[in-house]
């Protein structure tokens, strides 16, 4: 039985960009222990609110509460403490740092030591610092990367990236983990692999949100979604319902009633 | 009164040069988005060449200033292919443009050390107009009237030419997105090499009048003129030429003023206190618009 | 034996003020390591040289006392910088820290109790060779042990992309607030090696042309490790010293060509650790491939 408790709640979250609302009263819950997708066309808004969650922006009305507190005015760092962790649209790993360098910066959070002590090269402060360099190869290990700690992240193959980036935001250990259009540019082999590490993942105990355009990965990975466009919500639930929602079907495919006339004109 | 009108006038005529300095260096900082530290011996060399101009060849007047116009034009052209255009194809930032600029400035200030023999050149007063003009009961030096006029002539004839000619929003649309703009048709390399020149003449003319007036051609020019005429282009704003006049003007008076009360440093301390204020309370300036965005 | 000695001897004050450059050059190398282009450290430099020169001067201090006091100071001056402008954009943070060193100077000029004023103050003692090592040695060991400290892993982070840096718990504002405090204090203890260097300070001394070829010397020695900063700093004051030999007149327009060169073709410095790394990728890529064929 999974957990229905709600770990994320986004009610009413409104962001305005000059006159343009990227988000326009969007209202949804994600469940602990679950896979949610975020889907909708281009533009629909989905980067932003992933960018809303991790205090990138802060909404222009209406509010988003994490595992029962409230995110209004909290600086991305703080948000990070508190459980989340994202990936980006287009990989944004560090320059010039080796992959296991990125996953350590991923780790910050959960280093167990000051700073000081750090600098200061204490005994428990190297305990630390060894440990979390364990569970940052662990990690990459878990992504599927091997022989890859050495070498700088910005020479390896997209799909790499991408998958040290993952391993990145897994460091903190967070409880909920966003991932911004994970698969895209791989082929239905590497998506399917994501989709298990993804499952994997839920499996553990951790809640995925994930921006997802390909459909096909949705119904298999995804346990709810949530369907967006123009900023506003369109459907929500499970995805077989969602995509059998018939103002999802038009917002993707277009009204019957065109496509029949442009048959027509034939 | 008279006196307080002369003393008016001397602090608009200041202002003036620090304005028409302020007016080119601004005009790379806001069109080629570089920070320029070099930009201050361009008027150096102005002013250099401008005496030597009079010196070796007897030229007159108005033909030496050309010169030194000119000569400040050119070195801003050749610096700019020579430092900034490799960064241009690079995509560096504004650091690497810093640093580069950096480099020039110590290589243009050492030569021009040395062009000087390090010591401070005066105009022979024979040199230039030196008539007082009469303006009612005042008694005016012709230099200021021209230092002024010059002012107003290249502030009004930049003003128009950026915001009415097709040059000018070529200018804008470069120093914005110059990829977008030579999908547009503009040609990138031709407008930011007129964009260099028309900055290193119009603060090149600077140089040359802050030599004639101040009785100083050295290489220490073109650092005062280029502190002062940095406040005047955060002071007054960054994009609008007007702003920069204008805040140059006050910036002059105010020093004049202050003169009567407080050291020379101290006035200084006052335009670099207004400098420092409005970069952190308020970057854009007096006239400046608040969508400026240099990335 | 005798010919190195005499070389030591005639070369000893250059190495001494390249050890005060390098000490600039690291005091900004601490900032620019998190994405801050500060020219602060001029303005640190100065509270450190005069308060160090005054102390001496008028209480007698030693110079092991000196020039902790020195670093003190900077590293105050250095909290109330970054409290002032860390708020500002980067962009605008230059600017004003330019503006800040101007003002200083004016300051310096109209307190001629403190600084000597238009004047300046003549300092009677000189630091030997060798406590500038040791200072030396010092900072560049807490410059080696921060590289390798999870500050160290922080810094880069920051400066690479300090929005994605902050979505991994980072602040910025936080690891650039504890950089500012190193640039006080490495600047104040610089200011104070410079003071009983020159053996003569004045405001004019801790002005742009100090401020530009710091930052000149950070970059040129490759500012994304702090090693470059010492090279930097070695060479951009070892070059004009060369070239006095060959072409006297021409050892400043040297620096400025040499630095014209390393920006244009190696933008990122001398020392430059993804440059190795990118190599090393190269040759395995290179190596596949020949193992493919």
């Amino acid at each position: 039985m999974r957990d229905s408790r709600t770990i994320l709640a986004v009610q009413g979250v409104v962001k305005l960009f000059g006159g343009i609302a990227a988000v326009d009263g969007l209202t949804t819950e994600v469940r602990q222990g679950s896979v949610h997708g975020l889907i909708g066309p281009n533009g629909a808004g989905k980067t932003t609110m992933i960018n809303l969650i991790t205090g990138l922006f802060h909404p222009s009305e209406g509010a988003i509460h994490f595992d029962g507190k409230s995110l209004e005015a909290k600086a991305p760092q703080d948000i990070a403490a508190l459980g989340i962790a994202r990936t980006y649209q287009n990989v944004r790993l560090f320059s010039g740092m080796t992959a296991l360098e990125q996953v350590m910066t991923g780790c910050y959070l959960s280093r167990g030591t000051s700073l000081f002590a750090s600098f200061l090269g204490t005994p428990a402060a190297r305990r630390r610092w060894s440990e979390s360099e364990e569970r940052a190869r662990g990690l990459l290990r878990r992504v599927g990367l091997t022989e890859r700690d050495g070498a700088l992240a910005e020479t390896l193959s997209y799909g790499e990236q991408r998958r040290i980036e993952i391993a990145r935001a897994l460091g903190s250990s967070p409880k909920l983990l966003l991932l911004d259009e994970p698969t895209a540019g791989m082929n239905h082999a590497e998506a399917t692999e994501i989709g298990r590490l993804v499952h994997e993942l839920r499996d553990g105990g951790l809640t995925v949100l994930m921006v997802e355009h390909n459909m096909g990965l949705v119904t298999e990975f995804c346990d709810d979604c949530t369907v967006m466009n123009f900023g506003r919500l369109l459907a929500r639930g499970n995805p077989q319902s969602c995509i059998a929602d018939p103002a999802v079907q038009e917002a993707y495919f277009g009204r019957k009633q065109d496509a029949d006339r442009i048959q027509a004109l034939r | 009164m008279q006196l307080f009108l002369e003393q008016t006038i001397n602090g608009v005529a200041l202002g003036s040069l620090y304005a028409l300095f302020g007016i080119g260096f601004g005009l790379v900082f806001a069109t080629l988005g570089i920070l320029n530290a070099a930009h201050g011996t361009y008027a150096s060399w102005a002013a250099i060449v401008a005496y030597y101009a009079l010196d070796w060849y007897g030229a007159p007047f108005p033909v030496a200033a050309a010169a030194g116009v000119i000569a400040g034009g050119t070195i801003a052209v050749v610096v700019d292919q020579i430092a900034f255009q490799p960064l241009r194809n690079r995509g560096t930032g504004l650091l690497g443009a810093l640093i580069t600029s950096i480099a020039f400035w110590i290589i243009l200030d050492s030569l021009a050390g040395q062009a000087t023999e390090h010591q401070a050149l005066a105009f022979p007063a024979t040199s230039y107009p030196t008539r007082m003009l009469e303006l009612g009961a005042m008694r005016v030096p012709i230099m200021q009237v021209i230092v002024i006029t010059s002012l107003v002539v290249c502030a009004t004839g930049i003003y128009l030419l950026i915001q009415k000619t097709l040059v000018g929003a070529a200018m804008r649309a470069v120093g914005w997105n110059s990829v977008a703009a030579a999908l547009g048709g503009v040609n990138s390399r031709i407008v930011i090499l007129l964009t260099a020149f028309l900055a290193g003449a119009t603060s090149g003319l600077a140089g040359v009048l802050a030599g004639v007036t101040t009785s100083n051609v050295s290489f220490t020019l073109g650092e005062g003129l280029m502190l002062k005429g940095f406040a005047a282009v955060v002071v007054g704003g960054f994009e609008d030429v007007r702003g920069t006049a204008v805040a140059g003007i006050m910036l002059g008076v105010i020093e004049v003023s202050a003169a009567q009360y407080l050291s020379t440093s101290f006035r200084d301390g006052i335009t670099y206190t207004l400098l420092l204020l409005f970069l952190m309370l308020r970057p854009r300036g007096l006239f400046g618009s608040t969508n400026f965005l240099r990335a | 034996m005798q010919t190195l000695l005499d070389l030591w001897a005639a070369h000893s004050s250059t190495v001494a003020f390249a050890m005060v450059n390098a000490l600039m050059a690291l005091s900004t190398y601490a900032v620019l390591s998190t994405g801050v282009l500060s020219f602060t450290t001029v303005v640190f430099a100065a509270v450190g040289g005069f308060l160090s020169a005054q102390l001496v001067a008028k209480l007698g201090m030693p110079l092991a006392i000196a020039f902790p006091l020195a670093a003190v100071g900077g590293g105050l001056a250095a909290a109330m910088v970054a409290g002032a402008f860390l708020k500002l954009e980067t962009h605008w943070m230059a600017l004003a820290s330019l503006a800040l060193v101007l003002i200083t100077r004016v300051v310096a000029l109209n307190a001629p109790v403190l600084t000597g004023g238009v004047n300046g103050l003549v300092i009677p003692r000189r630091v030997s060779l060798g406590e500038l090592t040791v200072v030396l040695v010092l900072v560049a060991l807490v410059f080696y042990r921060l590289s390798r400290s999870w500050y160290g892993l922080a810094a880069r982070a920051v400066r690479e992309d300090p929005a994605v840096a902050s979505t991994m718990g980072i602040s910025p504002y936080r690891v650039q607030f504890i950089a500012f405090l190193i640039s006080g204090v490495v600047g104040g203890l610089a200011g104070a090696a410079l003071a009983f260097t020159l053996q003569f300070i004045s405001p004019e001394t801790y002005f742009i042309g100090i401020a530009f070829t710091m930052i000149a010397s950070t970059v040129l020695g490759g500012s994304f490790h702090w090693f470059g900063s010492i090279i930097g700093a070695a060479i951009f004051t070892a070059l004009p010293v060369a070239m006095q030999a060959v072409v006297p007149a021409f050892e400043d327009v040297a620096k400025g060509i040499a630095l014209l060169v390393i920006m244009i073709f190696l933008p990122r410095g001398l020392i430059d650790p993804r440059a190795a790394g990118l190599r090393r990728a190269a040759r395995a890529r290179i190596a596949a491939e020949s193992n493919n064929a």
